[in-house]
């Protein structure tokens, strides 16, 4: 109690660690990620019972298992990881804002930076987990269900040995979480204009069909190198031998832009927001 | 409230400004400073151009306006990219990557594999001499191969210098004779300053600014290469099949050198027109796959050679005539007709 009364704030970590366990607690937070861990189940399923045949991506999962985490993680980009990602931002201010939580914790003894930083640490948290989980099973599925030669067999017709593989695994997981971060950042940025999470996920699954619309008009290819959805398939290119880090950087670094314009906002926004 | 949202958009603005300028950096620059250099010396130079190992990407442009094939749509219009490594004698890989998969071709000097990945096939081709790569993915090939046979009658001029892949280069120029009936305008080929290599190929025709077809390095490395490249073993779960002899080319070489067996020539230079005549279907044989539909494409025309149907495209003609007979260059439809009905 006496400790309560000498500190004029509380200590970052501790700020951190109880948000990070009030999202693990929801359960929607867990349901979703719960949901993720399917996506690589399915496709597993769906390529031992099928076999080899079809084209596209999927079919190189056949008797090539360590390529399904990362076609697992490049099906899960387009649409349900950006989903999960913007709920969970959706939740952290807009949420507390409609069940009127938010007030509370303005008015509590925690700084608007530091506020800032905790609920990014939620988002962060979410996205981190929705992708381990999604490469770990896809790794799991992939090795069990589909098997393979002990080694992953690029589109280059070169076979990588199970270091460099799971170094590549490793390469598109963290990708993915840099390219997940730049789409909670935004969503957070949305999520400190409202008190309706629904606002919050509407305009991120529709900024992300939008642009993914507008990325296949071929007069605007123009605005290709604006759109974040533009990058969403150098994820592909971890299965190319050599690797080519050309789309990988060029992506990542516009997806820094988005994450330091979303913070920027958010931080902007969150130090004039009275509840 | 409104006055934060401008400001909210003002910061989109400029955070767009931002990625515009790191993703899309500008490649012009000014013109480099060379010795003047004869267009015979350049041209002798790039013919016995040793450039050694190197490594690039090589971005094709092509507005060649050719029909869009199913089978094969890496020959419509659009923009592609490749990348080339080189070992020297005749050693060679080329990757033409796609959003869902990959064409490998390798080539070890004797052994040439073609490998797609989305089919999981390999085509393996052996003998003969190290063919010259496909000349859509190799600007050095092209290149040398259309100064050798067009300096006859063409104007041959090195138009200043030009900077290409970060590289100083000359500019050779190819423009016809005026005698010549051709679709095309101007070629240009930019020369590396130092190690003499054509860097970029642009072919442009009458009647229009842009480029019709522009290969060219975006980056080029030049240095000791990796041999591992250069070698290729088919993957397990692997299709392998060996190219028929001679004539059938690699999947990945559409444009595979010379005239197919049993053709001739009418006129020279940039008139030629290659005539042959189209291989009969095998029934047994499954046709390769989308293969195109050659009497779906064109306009139908007829003169004294028959009935048949004309393609054009921005830089040349095809005329595919009722019998089977194929006649093609890059020149105007009657020029083609014409050269049909020469014996």
């Amino acid at each position: 109690m006496t400790a309560v009364l000498e500190r004029t704030h509380a200590p970052l970590g501790r700020v951190v660690g109880a948000e990070v366990r009030w999202v693990l607690r929801r359960p929607r937070t867990l349901v979703v990620l719960g949901l993720l861990a399917l996506i690589p189940v399915a496709v597993a399923i769906g390529i031992a019972v099928a076999g080899r045949g079809g084209r596209g991506l999927i079919a190189q999962v056949a008797g090539n298992g360590f390529v399904l985490p990362v076609v697992a993680l490049g099906l899960a980009l387009t649409l349900l990881l950006p989903l999960a990602v913007a709920s969970a931002a959706a939740d952290a201010v807009a949420g507390e804002a409609g069940s009127g939580t938010l007030r509370g914790l303005l008015v509590a003894p925690v700084g608007r930076a530091r506020f800032v930083v905790m609920k990014a640490a939620g988002v962060i948290t979410v996205a981190v987990l929705a992708v381990l989980i999604i490469a770990v099973v896809g790794m799991i599925a992939g090795t069990v269900v589909v098997g393979g030669p002990g080694s992953l067999i690029t589109l280059s017709g070169t076979t990588l040995g199970v270091g460099e593989a799971l170094g590549r695994i490793a390469l598109v997981a963290v990708w993915t979480i840099g390219q997940l971060l730049a789409v909670g950042a935004v969503a957070l940025a949305i999520s400190t204009f409202t008190e309706h999470p629904l606002v919050v996920l509407a305009c991120v699954l529709g900024g992300m069909i939008v642009f993914g619309v507008l990325g296949a008009i071929p007069s605007l290819d123009w605005l290709q190198p604006l759109l974040l959805t533009t990058g969403f398939g150098a994820g592909t290119d971890v299965l190319r031998d050599p690797l080519p880090l050309d789309g990988l950087e060029s992506s990542s670094l516009r997806a820094l832009v988005y994450v330091v314009l979303g913070v920027g906002v958010t931080f902007w926004r969150m130090a004039r927001r009275d509840g | 409230m409104r006055r934060r949202w401008f400001g909210a958009a003002g910061a989109v603005a400029a955070a767009g400004a931002v990625v515009a300028g790191v993703v899309g950096i500008g490649t012009a620059s000014a013109q480099p400073q060379l010795p003047p250099v004869s267009p015979e010396d350049l041209v002798a130079s790039v013919m016995t151009a040793q450039p050694g190992p190197f490594n690039g990407t090589v971005g094709i442009d092509n507005e060649l306006g050719l029909p869009a094939l199913p089978g094969a749509p890496q020959l419509g219009n659009g923009q592609q990219s490749a990348r080339v490594w080189s070992g020297g004698d005749g050693k060679g890989r080329v990757a033409l990557p796609s959003g869902d998969g990959e064409k490998t071709l390798v080539s070890d000097g004797t052994t040439r594999w073609v490998y797609d990945a989305t089919d999981r096939t390999a085509t393996r081709s052996t003998g003969g001499a190290p063919e010259q790569k496909d000349p859509q993915t190799d600007p050095a090939g092209a290149s040398a191969q259309i100064i050798g046979d067009l300096r006859k009658t063409s104007q041959v001029a090195v138009d200043g210098t030009a900077e290409v892949a970060g590289r100083p280069a000359y500019t050779l120029v190819l423009t016809p004779q005026p005698s010549e009936r051709t679709m095309l305008r101007e070629v240009r080929v930019a020369v590396d300053a130092e190690k003499r290599i054509p860097l970029q190929l642009t072919v442009l025709a009458t009647g229009s600014a842009t480029p019709a077809l522009q290969i060219g390095f975006d980056d080029v490395t030049f240095g000791p290469q990796d041999p591992s490249l250069f070698t290729f073993t088919p993957p397990p779960g692997t299709t392998v099949k060996d190219a028929p002899a001679r004539g059938q080319g690699a999947p990945g070489a559409p444009d595979r050198q010379g005239p197919p067996q049993g053709s001739r020539t009418v006129g020279d230079g940039w008139d030629r027109v290659v005539v042959f005549q189209r291989p009969a279907q095998q029934p047994g044989r499954q046709a390769p796959q989308g293969a195109p539909d050659l009497n779906a494409l064109g306009t139908p025309v007829t003169g004294p050679f028959g009935n048949g149907r004309a393609i054009t495209t921005a830089v040349g003609t095809a005329i595919v005539t009722d019998d089977g007979r194929v006649a093609v260059g890059a020149v105007p439809e009657p020029v083609v007709a014409e050269a049909l009905g020469t014996k």
